[in-house]
């Protein structure tokens, strides 16, 4: 994305990553520089839209400022900082902690999460049983929306800290403690019966699938390849960015999601429509067939040569009773700039009149 | 549709709403107590009262067990020293009786096992403790008889006319921490942290308000030192406290006192009414707020976090407390007994207090002192002694049996073998043996203990008090949970001893802070000095 | 729009989040546009002066160092409250408005007569709060305005425009990052729909009808001319069809007007008479059963194209499935539609052909095509050449008139104010789960769970003088017609106001509201209009 107005701080320190010089700037973290230089570092709970927490691990990385490993998601750079992300300690300390988070699963992590991501890119240590997550989910939740696997959830937190920080909602917390820590509502009561905006954003931030769309779940439990189109949400004007994706057999879209924080103008958010609204488009009240109205007064299918010559020959019949100026053109918001663009051109160039107005001037 | 709340996700916007905001959050804990607790009907009350959102209150109070669990009416303590003694029966004798009882953390009552925490009238305090199902039937445990060459001497009577802080005072803050430097002080805690460093970074903090905080919060299994300091010497450790406002620059003290120290309240709260009177305390806002069941808390950042009133979930540090600590205040926190050994370094000097210490380590300890010993107690001895002569102060193994086992510093350290009675009782010595002084809370275990079963108890204890926050900590306690639990169900595998060292490495390298860090030692120590525990279990030979 | 020369936001939506002074007026953005609400609740999160001027306390506001909690329609008395604050107290940016600006004296004296307490009369928001936001305004650097049709639908919405820009210019809080004046638009395109022409009053690329030069421009481009008489507004061309003339004939596309249009009643008996009406759309709607003619459309996941959101930038839509039955994209059905009329082709090279002819007839988009935001991602208009990366915010080298021009307004009186027969100020909106008219929204059932039905708050006081519990089934009238539901009993609305959303088909709202327009804009008064509540069937 072009610069967005979000902002930059200069470059004035140098950092060493992997034995590579890097120009920083104060205030960064060892994260953000490397990623910017192309060094990967592996993260679950972080989202940059969000303050770091550190707390998953999985970015801990060797610094000469630090005798243990540090998370490089929150460690700030300081001038000649020295950091190494692929010592065969922190390989080690991968490992286990990818064992551990899988220990701590009912099977197999979600196809397609970070979680099942970076088990699969750096290995996990054998032999760790497997233990009971006693974390609680929310039986009675009602919403048609969100679903909440409790007993996939790694408890990093991502999803509360958004409904916290960035969505201002806080209808989401941290709850209980230990293993028996979960993700709740207060009086754990459903989604719907809470501040909750449904906008999703918790799903869209999940590492490990336990918060999925529940138009998908099926599709993402099972791997399922979907196509993904990229578009603009057709609701408001702010004009977010989505990725439609589709069923190419059924021919349907089954789950929309936000492109990634940080390339288009929506910051990898949505709200509740642009997320979750479009149960409409293969819906069965769609019109499938132009319809004219019949000599018995009714709206009866037709072809389109039918409807467009009746149309044609409506539009032109009261132009030609009583000129051009008596005929309106109602354009729309909702459509493209081509369909508007050609509609004032149908008024104007067809039929010679400047009757054109959007449905919503403002 | 959200009701009226904007969540509080930042943390100490310096602006004025950001302050009323910090304000308003740390009522929340406070305000549990008024409500009784985590029922129906308090959350919305209490975001009513506080504009924190739902969501977060219900988190928070669900956090700490006396919020959540508030009809228990008995508490009865699975440390190790209270398991030895018969916790198991006195649980199953009430939960036979039909009482609303649980099994909970170490109490701090290791010298009176099996020690019960009874529900008093008031919700979430005001409780009451007992031995065995008797409520208010304790001992008071046996001390060092009062001597003047000891720092703080719980024996001795209280001094309630302050003399060092006036001594201070003469001194001057940069004279009193000079002091401090001089007696080599190590924070009795259980990180042992040269206190100078923490009172030099706080003074030296940019111009504005700074806080001195005392970490109260003793819950350390087989530690309940601190709770005879605030019984017997309250006096003691608020001339502390007062002495180190002075010498940082701090005009507000704060006491975080573990919630189900009834008795240590009452002491507090008088010493403090009492020491206002005489206008020690003039200039100086102290304030005493009470824990709620949740052992990490005892660690600084998230004994913070807890006054802020949120989940008490370690902070990173940087930045250290120091620079950043109570409502991002420059923070000086200090443990109880730390802060009682300060007038005697004041009046009497920081050599003389350097002094009464053995060899290389300085002044003299608290170690408290339970399990299969004759006389339990809490014994203040020169640091550098050796387990040898912990154990005979406090009578020896009782009923003349051979020593088993010892934990030398609670839970956190582990269980070290008999041939270690020589080892030095100080920081340095006990490292070098993969365990800790910590908070000198020493167990003795005799020949006939059932060592996996104690280091199970500790492994329980460590998954029952893991805040969640990381997973090398809140999964890798319930992975060393179930690794003990197939030994002691002979279902282990050759493989198991090679998971458990891996498991224990992720841990000390991944977790965020000292409890996961210590929380393998208990079965690493197993695998280490007691290979037979695990070898007579089952068909894990050769594993 | 005509104070610095385009309608528009000035600035882009990923500045919001860096601002330091945000005033929202007559926007529920965190129902209306949730993705920028939540840049601006980060925003106050983090420490930026968030000011909301709304008659009801929405729910922003409480994210709010400041709630105005002005009276419906009174927002010229407060802000030109504010501009004589910052006049006064010499606040104003004396360069600014001597090198970008006329017309200052014209201000001075429209607001004379606006003193903080006078508006504190008129506004019920207290005068010394008043002059505490002016003042923080007029000194924060980054210091941004953003409104929506709480402003415009108004009959004197373009004078609260200019009393908004005015402040602007007074300040020069323009032509600077996360500064100026921001409409967000209420729907995907509606920003896009104005830049091509989509207006009675400009041709494509706000070029004006009434220009003769740009006629033939375009003209030229077209191969016919382009008609010279002056055409109606959508109000004026609603009130011609409501009165059964002088149009006769209507070609609607994609909108539910007998739902979203003001005094529906009305305009559903002119509708009935029209002696052609051509609907297109992808549901049957309100209006399309009363159609001569239904066209079949593919909606937005069906069709190529391209919306432009509120900050000017110009983004794809793709194809993702396929059209239902017969459907069609409305770009093909408008070709041959043009094409059976003209006899000549419209789109022969589909979408990306008709952007570039679009796009050839204007400077602001002749840098911009498919292939570009193809390759690019979206582009942020003015972009004049092909390798212009576009404009993050308008005005960095001064306004785009010249000069701008500060325009003296004086307050109106409301078009309708209650009365002892009628006596609770209605205003209607939006809500965050449904969408205009609902023809999307109320088929989503994870949406409806949440809200299904239409619904007025009434503050807790009004709701005991009327005998209304929360939950409870009223019937809302005014002069024009009635509707019933159920009351929300709620301290978000002030008293003697009440609110409703206008999505619910069963419960138009627009039964309700006036016909009035804004005089310039021809938008629609949906604000304002005085009812009664009775319990129903009580």
């Amino acid at each position: 994305m072009k610069d967005d107005g979000r902002g930059e701080t200069p470059r004035t320190l140098t950092v060493t990553l992997d034995g590579q010089p890097v120009a920083a700037a104060p205030g960064e973290t060892v994260l953000t520089v490397a990623r910017r230089a192309g060094v990967d570092i592996p993260t679950l709970c972080h989202d940059d839209r969000l303050a770091p927490t550190g707390a998953c691990r999985m970015c801990l990385v060797e610094s000469s400022d630090s005798r243990r490993m540090v998370p490089a998601c929150r460690h700030p750079v300081s001038d000649g900082l020295a950091v190494q992300t692929d010592t065969p300690d922190v390989q080690r300390h991968r490992r286990a902690l990818l064992a551990l988070y899988l220990a701590d699963q009912p099977g197999a992590p979600t196809p397609g999460s970070d979680l099942e991501r970076l088990a699969r890119r750096y290995g996990v240590e054998p032999g760790v049983p497997a233990v009971e997550a006693p974390r609680a989910g929310r039986p009675d939740d009602a919403n048609r929306f969100i679903a909440f696997r409790a007993d996939r959830c790694i408890l990093c937190a991502r999803c509360t800290r958004y409904c916290d920080a960035v969505a201002g909602v806080a209808a989401i917390t941290l709850a209980n403690r230990g293993a028996h820590t979960t993700i709740a509502t207060a009086g754990d009561a459903g989604l719907l019966d809470t501040s909750c905006e449904l906008c999703g954003g918790c799903v869209d931030t999940c590492p490990a699938g336990a918060l999925v769309e529940r138009s998908a779940e099926a599709a993402i439990d099972a791997g399922a390849p979907l196509e993904v189109v990229r578009s603009t949400c057709n609701y408001c004007g702010v004009g977010c960015q989505i990725d439609l994706h589709v069923d190419r057999v059924a021919n349907a879209v089954v789950r929309v999601t936000s492109p990634p924080p940080g390339t288009t103008t929506n910051d990898g958010n949505l709200c509740v429509k642009g997320r979750f609204a479009f149960g409409f488009i293969d819906h069965p009240d769609r019109l499938t067939a132009p319809l004219v109205r019949g000599a018995d007064g009714a709206l009866h299918a037709t072809d389109w040569d039918t409807a467009l010559g009746r149309a044609a020959e409506l539009l032109t019949g009261v132009s030609a009773r009583y000129g051009p100026d008596a005929l309106g053109f109602v354009s729309s918001s909702r459509c493209t700039n081509e369909e508007n663009y050609l509609v004032q051109k149908l008024a104007r160039a067809g039929f010679g009149t400047n009757n054109v107005h959007q449905c919503a001037a403002t | 549709m959200p009701d009226g709340a904007p969540p509080r996700t930042y943390h100490h916007r310096g602006d004025e709403a950001g302050r009323r905001r910090d304000a308003d959050q740390a009522r929340v804990l406070p305000l549990f107590d008024a409500h009784g607790g985590l029922r129906p009907g308090a959350v919305r009350a209490i975001q009513a009262e506080t504009g924190v959102p739902a969501a977060t209150v219900h988190g928070v109070g669900s956090f700490y067990h006396l919020i959540a669990r508030p009809d228990v009416e008995a508490r009865v303590c699975e440390g190790l020293s209270c398991r030895m003694r018969g916790a198991d029966r006195v649980l199953a004798g009430l939960r036979a009786e039909g009482r609303a009882v649980e099994g909970c953390a170490c109490l701090g009552q290791c010298d009176r096992a099996p020690a019960v925490l009874w529900a008093g009238a008031e919700a979430g305090h005001g409780f009451e403790i007992g031995t065995g199902a008797e409520p208010g039937s304790v001992a008071a445990p046996h001390l060092t008889p009062s001597s003047p060459d000891l720092a703080i001497d719980l024996a001795a009577p209280d001094d309630p006319t302050w003399p060092a802080l006036e001594a201070a005072r003469h001194l001057g803050p940069a004279g009193v921490r000079v002091e401090l430097r001089a007696a080599r002080l190590r924070g009795r805690g259980g990180a042992g942290f040269p206190a100078h460093l923490k009172w030099d970074a706080v003074a030296a903090a940019p111009p504005g308000p700074r806080v001195v905080v005392c970490n109260a919060d003793e819950g350390e299994p087989g530690t309940f030192k601190d709770r005879e300091v605030l019984v017997r010497r309250p006096h003691r450790l608020l001339e502390g406290l007062a002495i180190a406002a002075h010498a940082v620059g701090a005009d507000r003290i704060v006491i975080y006192l573990r919630g189900e120290f009834e008795g240590p309240r009452r002491a507090l709260e008088a010493a403090v009414a009492q020491a206002r009177g005489a206008g020690h305390l003039d200039g100086l806002s102290v304030e005493i707020a009470l824990g709620h069941g949740a052992y990490i808390c005892g660690e600084e950042t998230a004994l913070l976090e807890a006054l802020e009133g949120r989940r008490g979930m370690p902070r990173h540090k940087p930045p250290f407390p120091t620079e950043a600590g109570l409502f991002g205040r420059p923070t000086l926190i200090n443990n109880v007994e730390s802060l009682a050994c300060v007038p005697a370094i004041v009046q009497r000097g920081g050599a003389w207090f350097a002094g009464l210490g053995r060899g290389e380590a300085s002044g003299t300890k608290l170690f408290s002192v339970s399990g299969d010993v004759a006389r339990p107690g809490v014994y203040e001895l020169p640091l550098g002694v050796t387990f040898g002569e912990v154990l005979e102060a406090a009578g020896g193994v009782a009923g003349g049996r051979a020593l088993g086992a010892f934990s030398p510093g609670g839970a956190s350290s582990g269980l070290l073998p008999p041939d270690a009675v020589d080892v030095v009782m100080d920081f340095g010595p006990l490292a070098e043996r993969g365990s800790m002084l910590g908070s000198a809370g020493v167990v003795v275990l005799d020949e006939t203990r059932d060592l996996l079963d104690a280091a199970l108890t500790q492994a329980r204890f460590f998954r029952a008090e893991s805040c969640g926050q990381c997973a090398p900590c809140r999964i890798g306690t319930q992975v060393l949970v179930r690794l003990l639990e197939r030994a002691r169900d002979g279902e282990a595998t050759a493989a198991d001893r090679d998971t458990l060292e891996r498991v224990a490495w992720e841990m000390d390298a991944g977790s965020i802070c000292g409890l996961g860090m210590a929380a393998p030692l208990p079965a690493l120590h197993l695998v280490r000095y007691f290979p037979d525990a695990l070898r007579t279990r089952g068909p894990a030979e050769g594993g | 729009m005509t104070t610095f020369g385009a309608g528009a936001m000035t600035n882009s939506i990923g500045e919001i989040r860096a601002a330091d002074f945000l005033m929202v007026i007559g926007s529920n953005t965190t129902e209306a546009h949730p993705v920028i609400a939540m840049e601006m609740k980060r925003a106050a999160l983090r420490g930026a002066t968030l000011v909301v001027c709304d008659p009801r306390r929405i729910w922003l506001a409480d994210f709010a160092d400041h709630h105005l909690q002005l009276a419906p329609g009174t927002d010229v008395w407060l802000l030109n409250a504010m501009a004589r604050v910052i006049i006064d107290e010499g606040l104003w940016d004396a360069d600014f408005v001597a090198r970008h600006t006329e017309g200052f004296a014209a201000v001075v004296e429209a607001v004379r007569d606006c003193t903080p307490e006078r508006a504190e009369q008129m506004t019920g928001v207290p005068a010394e709060l008043i002059r505490t936001v002016a003042r923080a305004y007029a000194t924060t650097e980054k210091a941004g305005i953003y409104y929506t049709l709480g402003i415009t639908e108004h009959t004197h919405g373009t004078d609260n425009v200019y009393a908004l820009s005015n402040l602007v210019l007074l300040t020069g809080h323009l032509g600077k990052p996360s500064a100026g004046l921001n409409p967000l638009r209420g729907q995907n395109n509606v920003q896009g729909a104005n830049d091509t022409g989509a207006s009675p009053v400009f041709l494509p690329g706000y070029q004006r009808a009434d220009d003769a030069a740009a006629r033939a421009r375009v003209g030229a481009a077209w191969g016919v001319p382009v008609p010279e008489t002056p055409g109606l507004n959508l109000n004026q061309m609603m009130k011609a069809v409501a009165a059964g003339g002088p149009v006769r004939g209507l070609f609607v596309m994609g909108e539910d007007i007998l739902v979203s249009e003001p005094d529906v009643a009305r305009l559903e008996a002119g509708v009935a008479q029209l002696e052609a009406l051509v609907v297109q759309d992808i549901f049957l709607t309100e209006t399309a059963k009363y159609a001569d003619v239904v066209l079949p459309a593919a909606c937005f996941a069906e069709k190529e194209g391209t919306f432009t959101n509120s900050e000017r930038r110009v983004q794809r839509v793709r194809r993702a499935v396929n059209a239902p039955g017969e459907a069609r994209p409305d770009w093909a059905i408008l070709a041959a539609l043009f094409e059976r009329v003209s006899g000549r082709p419209a789109a022969p090279g589909g979408p990306a052909a008709i952007y570039d002819e679009m796009a050839g007839l204007t400077d602001k988009f002749a840098g911009i095509s498919h292939a570009r935001i193809d390759a690019e991602g979206g582009l942020q208009w003015p972009c004049p050449t092909p390798d212009h990366p576009g404009t993050r915010y308008l005005h960095a080298d001064g306004p785009a008139r010249g000069k701008a021009l500060l325009v003296g307004v004086r307050p109106k009186r409301n078009h309708e104010m209650p009365d002892d027969a009628w006596p609770l100020l209605l205003t209607t909106g939006r809500t965050l789960y449904h969408y205009n008219a609902g023809t999307q929204t109320r088929r989503v059932a994870g949406v409806t769970d949440k809200q299904d039905g239409c619904f007025v708050e009434v503050c807790p006081a009004d709701a005991a003088v009327l005998g209304v519990g929360d939950g409870d089934v009223v019937r809302v009238s005014t002069r024009r017609g009635a509707i019933e539901a159920r009351a929300r009993v709620s301290s978000r609305v002030a008293r003697g106001r009440v609110w409703m959303p206008f999505h619910f088909a069963e419960a138009r709202a627009n039964l309700l509201t006036v016909d009035a327009g804004d005089a310039v804009t021809g938008t629609g008064a949906y604000k304002v209009c005085a009812c009664r509540v009775v319990r129903a069937g009580g």
